[in-house]
């Protein structure tokens, strides 16, 4: 027997202990999971289940080396396999035997073994080769047709800047469109994103579409994906950037090529005033009333909910519209406040006046973004409100809990409340 | 650690106790000029890297440079490596006395090439203002020629103890008994020597740098600095005592391998030096 | 190491009338003073152990706490910066603090046996970096003991990309401790691999040609050429980002046209030979142990220590293939990639090799040979998942991801760890006088083995499935959440194997099962010594007639008896056995380097004058600058060692000043 072999000397002994190790560690999968769902490989971030031709090519190459290196560990292990167990002292008798013959090598199994790696290395290198060259730009006679998207990484969030569309800021004043967080694409189309960074290094990957690249200070990186089809993709950052480098998430959105025209059209325009109307001050009142207070999220809660599960572009696209029920009032109020506590000192709304501030995110249209917080968040009236109520026990150490602490901003209910409306009217 | 005594005839160039003839502590001085070559590729790297790269509105060196005084501090260093290697001669054929002039000589040879060293570095920073953070040619020139100056102090340094350890009194003769303290005070003199007389040296020709006249800076110079001169004197005049003949030392054809490591350090720092004198002054001069 | 405390060996101490009180030779054998004035290779060895299993015992409790927080998602064991902090630490501590000083513990007491030496060329130079390196840790941890909000650990990953590392990202003086920290373990790493260095080279015994010395001990000289000549490169980076900190240079200033993409090169550089300082030491420890338990030579001698040196070499050329997704461009890309492809070659070549030497052999299926075994499966999933990596269009989406977690833990524990603690295991006998029991040794290693796997294997599809590594936290909705708990089961019951082995080695160590010379029936030259081997270990030097000096020695008794009796003569009229005086000059260095470090890294510029900075940092300058005087003016003299029949010393005697 061979595993008699391997096993300690005292077997009634080691029998008891491994029955106990085994059914700890039994229990303890059961209770926790799906043993199966390990193996699923379908997640948002799925590296396999690709969604665009650059990260089809780099799953290409992997599976090639899959094919590769399984073959030569089966090839390896059964010889190791079948050596170990061939050549085993099998008996006590056997362990106190004379040596084998004590032969030192073999050139020719040697030398032999050396070409096959070798050759086993080529039917990897060639595909290597190619999908370097492939995935580096974005191939010549597609050049024409490619989108180019400016890309930077902040400390913890993500500017995206359309260089070729204008946006209007007031009037005839206008500026490169830019957005934050979820970047909105055309699919079909080759998008070239030039990749820069404000502060420390940050690294741009949105698996389903493209490998990462990374964002380094003095340097002019880029890369370039394409969705092959309409979708909401998952992003986030892959390089250490510093506290909450876990949270620094964002969100590709491709739509077709004539919603997107559509979605750069209402994007290029200022935000969004709610004309002024009767107040309904109280159903406003009520919709508040029913959602759970700021202080009532642990430290670290989940900030996402089902909705994007299942249909994500649609639920997405249901975001675009304008909220109902909507008050002037308190979105006025929103308004006057985003201003007098300093919010535009560091964030941009085009057509709020003094609004011009680099530091955050353009808010312009941030009520129809899914996500908040640097895609950490959904996009909620009650999650808004939690961000905007303690910034730092959202989101350790970012910028906005420093700024609230430096210029002493302190938001009443009622303030949340206002300042909550008037980001979610900004569609 | 080997068993075999010490073979009365020396040969210099064979360890016959060690596996390959090569003795240990050569063997060990060449593995880390090895890794100390890579220290230094670092961070010639990092200048040319730097130098490639240069940021908008940096610094030209060559409105900094002056290939003159440097052209003098390398040869002034060859010189010094010259002695070294006098040195090394001398003590293998067991004349300690040669070898200590030749070990003083290529001390004062390094003591010129660092403050050569020591009046650029002012001059760049005053003069040319050129700092260590304002730009960065200034940070790895800096930090590069900084760091060959350790490498020189650090020889003049290990150069001094060898001098001072010549004087290391042999079994038998009486000055025995305080050989320690009489080393200590001996080394520490040297050092203070040296030190004060650097002073003294910058501050004579920064004075008469600065001076419209050689009479008003020299005489600037005597007011600011007559302390340290008088140091500087007693210091030389400690040494002279210091190295009175006192009877037979325990320095002879047996710390030739000592003295040779030290020259293939010192060697190496030279050698440095051409490629940094090189890849950084010359280069901007092609 | 009892026997090395025997009293005998204080028989007959005398001084030399002419020796300054300071100078004085340390003479306790027992006690404190003699472990911190120690020159004796194994007793250092000993320590080097000591050291590295305590911090990789801290290092492991702080990858279970990073476990624990990953367990289940949106977790809060740990806050943010605490994880940042934890996942630093581990990666430092493992490499700097645990794999190295283990296997720099095996270099020292293992080595100098293996080439028939009586200890390493500068006994005191290796004092010094057994020290050096003790003072490195002390730095590294220091932060946990203070406040963390202007100290604290260091939390900006184990290769603390600039600019993150900035006075700018890091105020804190966490990140000066990282630097002064590593900067002292790169002296003291260097320093012993001199020495190791002129140690092979020197002192091998007559007849111990190069291609005679086994395979541990090549793997030695090609780790400690790696040291020497790839530690370089991040000392001058920590230097430079040292300066940026507390000079305000611009090496990585970006605002005056610093280029954080130089750290990179400058680290990897010295980082991926790193990764082959961790793993060859251990393909030495296999390369022992295989040949032993199939009780048959190695397969193919010339060819393993060619493709080790060949790794070495290689492993400087291919440091870029960390940096495939810093925008390098094709041609880059493409060579660094072909290079890392190449380097597959002569790793492959050792397994096969591996396979070859059990192949017709007679395999004893004892611990040390589970943990062989173990090595060889692990160090190939490790090995081709690195392939993988190779390939840099698939890199693209598995650079830091937790798909390579998995490849390099693969490398990692299933390599180095593996074989080290098979190394334990293999030259307990040697080292102590007892033998580890096979029931709890085996016991251990597969509840490590398995706990291994669970906790690892998974990560490949957590990676595959896009999980970014560094990440406190993850949501519920990304497909991550099987994974993590089954891998984070799989840390306990590999902390709980841990456990089991190192209970069993204290138990061991106390009252384990006393052994004979050569337990094993063993091939090299280190177990024709008695157990524990005495201070001077060779009795007389052997001289060598094969590469399995002891195998050849047991085959052919007479002829070497009677050679060995002639060569005891000889050297007796030489004057016996020359032994090192202990110092304490080398520890002395070390402090000075200590209060010098502390003086840089934990008084910065904003909470300490000038003045108490410069104070501290000149002290400990002065301190470090008596000791190596001290140490020099002491002179490299010895004791020479008559010993009886029963190899007992009979006699000490003050042996001339060799200069």
């Amino acid at each position: 027997m061979f595993l008699k072999s391997l096993l300690p000397t005292s077997r009634a002994e080691f029998n008891r202990w491994t029955r106990a190790v085994l059914a700890v560690s039994g229990l303890a999968l059961l209770a926790g999971c799906k043993f199966t769902d390990i193996w699923r490989m379908d997640g948002h971030q799925s590296t396999l289940d690709v969604a665009g031709p650059v990260a089809l090519a780099q799953r290409h190459v992997f599976y090639v080396t899959c094919w590769v290196t399984f073959t030569i560990f089966i090839l390896v292990g059964s010889t190791l396999a079948y050596a170990t167990l061939k050549f085993r002292a099998r008996s006590s008798d056997d362990q106190h035997a004379p040596p084998p013959p004590q032969s030192h090598g073999n050139p020719l199994v040697e030398l032999s073994l050396i070409a096959l790696s070798v050759g086993a290395l080529v039917i990897i290198a060639v595909p290597t080769l190619k999908g370097i060259w492939y995935t580096y730009d974005v191939p010549v006679q597609q050049k024409g047709e490619a989108l180019e998207v400016n890309a930077t990484g902040y400390q913890w969030w993500w500017r995206f800047e359309y260089p070729t569309e204008e946006a209007t800021v007031s009037g005839t004043v206008k500026m490169p469109l830019v957005t934050a967080n979820e970047l909105v694409i055309p699919a079909g189309r080759p998008i070239r994103i030039n990749l820069r960074t404000n502060d420390v290094i940050h690294s741009f990957w949105v698996p389903k579409l493209a490998g990462k690249v990374d964002m380094i200070p003095n340097r002019a990186n880029f890369l370039w994906l394409e969705a092959s089809q309409p979708g909401y993709f998952w992003g986030q950052c892959a390089e250490f950037c510093g506290d909450s480098h876990a949270v620094m998430r964002f969100r590709v959105i491709a739509l077709p090529a004539k919603e997107f025209s559509e979605w750069l059209e209402q994007q290029s325009k200022p935000a969004r005033d709610v004309e002024p109307g009767p107040t309904h001050g109280a159903v406003a009142k009520a919709q508040f009333a029913s959602l759970r207070l700021p202080d009532d999220f642990r430290p670290n809660e989940t900030g996402v909910t089902g909705r994007f599960e299942i249909d994500p572009l649609n639920a997405w696209r249901s975001q675009q519209m304008p909220n109902k029920g909507e008050d002037p009032a308190l979105i006025a109020k929103g308004r006057q406040l985003f201003q007098t506590k300093t919010c535009i000192a560091c964030h941009t709304v085009r057509g709020v006046l003094g609004a011009q501030g680099i530091t955050g995110p353009d808010l312009t249209h941030v009520g129809a973004r899914t996500t908040i917080a640097g895609g950490l968040l959904e996009n909620t009236p009650e999650e808004l409100r939690r961000w905007i109520h303690n910034p730092g026990a959202v989101k350790p150490g970012n910028k906005m809990a420093v700024g609230f602490l430096q210029n002493n901003i302190h938001l009443q209910p009622d303030e949340e409340v206002a300042l909550v409306s008037f980001l979610e009217s900004l569609k | 650690m080997s068993s075999q005594a010490a073979t009365l005839t020396i040969d210099h160039h064979h360890d016959p106790s060690t596996s390959t003839g090569i003795p240990n502590k050569k063997l060990l001085m060449w593995a880390f000029l090895a890794s100390d070559c890579m220290f230094f590729g670092a961070l010639i790297s990092t200048h040319l890297v730097y130098r490639l790269h240069p940021p908008a509105g940096g610094l030209d060196p060559k409105q900094i440079f002056s290939p003159e005084l440097t052209s003098f501090s390398t040869f002034i260093l060859l010189m010094s490596s010259l002695m070294m290697a006098l040195a090394v001669t001398a003590i293998q054929k067991g004349n300690v006395k040669s070898c200590r002039w030749s070990l003083l000589t290529t001390i004062f040879f390094g003591m010129i090439f660092l403050g050569c060293q020591v009046f650029e570095f002012t001059e760049f920073v005053e003069v040319k203002h050129m700092t260590i953070s304002n730009s960065l040619l200034g940070t790895t020139f800096f930090t590069l020629t900084g760091t060959h100056g350790c490498h020189v102090a650090i020889g003049v340094l290990w150069l001094s103890l060898m001098y001072v350890r010549s004087f290391k009194p042999a079994a038998g003769n009486p000055w025995q008994k305080s050989w320690l303290s009489h080393q200590l005070l001996h080394a520490g003199t040297l050092i203070v020597a040296l030190l004060a007389t650097l002073k003294v040296v910058l501050s004579l020709v920064f004075a008469l740098r600065d001076a419209a006249t050689f009479a008003a800076g020299f005489g600037h110079f005597i007011a600011s600095d007559f302390l340290f001169i008088v140091i500087a004197l007693l210091a030389y005049g400690g040494l002279v005592w210091f190295a009175r003949p006192r009877g037979a030392v325990q320095f002879d054809e047996m710390n030739a391998i000592d003295v040779e490591s030290m020259g293939l350090y010192w060697h190496f720092v030279d050698i440095v030096w051409i490629v940094i004198f090189t890849a950084v002054y010359l280069l901007e001069y092609i | 190491m009892d026997a090395l405390a025997k009293p005998a060996f204080l028989t007959k101490e005398e001084k030399p009338a002419a020796k300054p009180r300071l100078l004085a030779h340390p003479t306790a054998k027992t006690g404190l003073m003699s472990w911190l004035t120690t020159v004796d290779h194994k007793r250092i060895g000993f320590l080097y152990g000591f050291f590295a299993l305590f911090f990789f015992l801290v290092g492991g409790f702080e990858a279970l706490l990073i476990r624990t927080q990953l367990m289940v998602p949106n977790n809060t064991v740990l806050t943010a910066q605490q994880y940042n902090t934890m996942f630093t630490m581990h990666g430092t501590t493992m490499i700097f603090l645990a794999i190295m000083p283990l296997s720099a513990a095996f270099f020292n007491f293992i080595m100098p046996l293996q080439i028939g030496a009586r200890d390493v060329a500068f006994p005191r130079l290796n004092a010094f970096s057994l020290w050096t390196f003790v003072a490195g840790a002390i730095i590294l941890n220091i932060g946990w003991f203070l406040p963390a909000a202007t100290h604290g650990a260091p939390n900006d990953g184990w290769f603390g990309y600039a600019p993150l590392t900035s006075k700018m990202f890091t105020p804190q003086h966490s990140t000066d401790y990282w630097v002064m920290g590593l900067q002292l373990l790169g002296v003291a790493s260097i320093a012993a691999s001199l020495n190791f260095i002129v140690t092979i080279i020197n002192l091998r015994a007559p007849g111990m040609t190069m291609m005679r010395l086994p395979v541990f001990t090549w793997m030695t000289l090609v780790t400690a050429f790696l040291i020497v000549l790839s530690f370089p490169a991040i000392t001058i980076a920590l230097v430079e980002l040292m300066m940026d900190r507390n000079f305000n240079t611009n090496f990585f200033e970006v605002s005056n046209g610093g280029m954080p993409i130089l750290w990179q090169h400058l680290f990897w550089v010295f980082g991926h030979p790193e990764v082959y300082i961790l793993i060859l030491p251990a393909m030495g420890i296999i390369s022992e142990i295989l040949p032993t338990f199939a009780r048959k030579p190695l397969f193919g001698y010339p060819i393993v220590v060619f493709s080790g040196a060949c790794i070495g070499f290689l492993g400087f050329g291919v440091w870029s293939h960390h940096m495939f997704t810093t925008g390098m461009g094709t041609v880059a890309t493409a060579a660094f990639a072909m290079a890392t492809m190449a380097i597959a070659v002569p790793t492959g070549v050792k397994i096969f090799n591996w396979i070859g030497t059990i192949w017709g052999g007679h395999l004893q299926m004892r611990t040390p040979m589970m943990f062989a075994l173990g090595f060889v499966w692990m160090f190939m999933i490790g090995g081709f998942s690195g392939v993988m990596h190779a390939a840099a269009p698939a890199d693209a989406q598995q650079q830091d991801s937790y798909f390579v977690i998995a490849h390099f833990h693969y490398v990692l524990i299933g390599g180095s760890l593996f074989a080290l603690l098979g190394g334990i295991h293999y030259w307990f006998p040697l080292m102590f006088g007892r033998k580890v029991s096979e029931f709890w040794g085996k016991l251990s290693f597969w509840i490590i083995f398995a706990g291994f796997n669970i906790t690892f294997f998974p990560m490949h599809f957590l990676g595959l499935n896009g999980m970014p590594r560094r990440t406190f936290t993850y949501d519920p909705n990304m497909g991550w959440n099987t994974a993590n708990f089954v891998s984070t089961i799989g840390a306990y019951i590999l902390g709980l194997g841990i456990f089991i082995y190192f209970a069993t080695m204290v138990y061991t160590y106390l009252s384990g099962e006393r052994v004979g010379r050569d337990v094993w029936d063993a091939r090299t030259l280190e177990w024709s010594l008695p157990n524990p081997p005495p201070e001077y270990n060779y009795r007389v030097i052997p001289t060598v007639h094969a590469r399995d000096a002891w195998w050849y020695e047991k085959n052919n008794p007479e002829e070497l008896a009677q050679e060995r009796a002639e060569h005891a003569k000889a050297e007796a009229a030489h004057g016996g056995i020359h032994m090192p005086f202990a110092s304490i000059w080398p520890f002395v260095t070390s402090v000075g380097i200590l209060i010098g470090a502390i003086g840089v890294s934990a008084l910065g510029p904003d909470n300490a004058t000038t003045a108490t900075r410069l104070t501290v940092v000149l002290s400990g300058a002065v301190v470090m600058f008596l000791g190596i005087y001290f140490w020099a003016l002491e002179g490299n003299e010895g004791y020479h060692l008559h010993l009886d029949e029963n190899g007992e010393p009979a006699e000490e005697e003050i042996a001339a000043d060799h200069h």
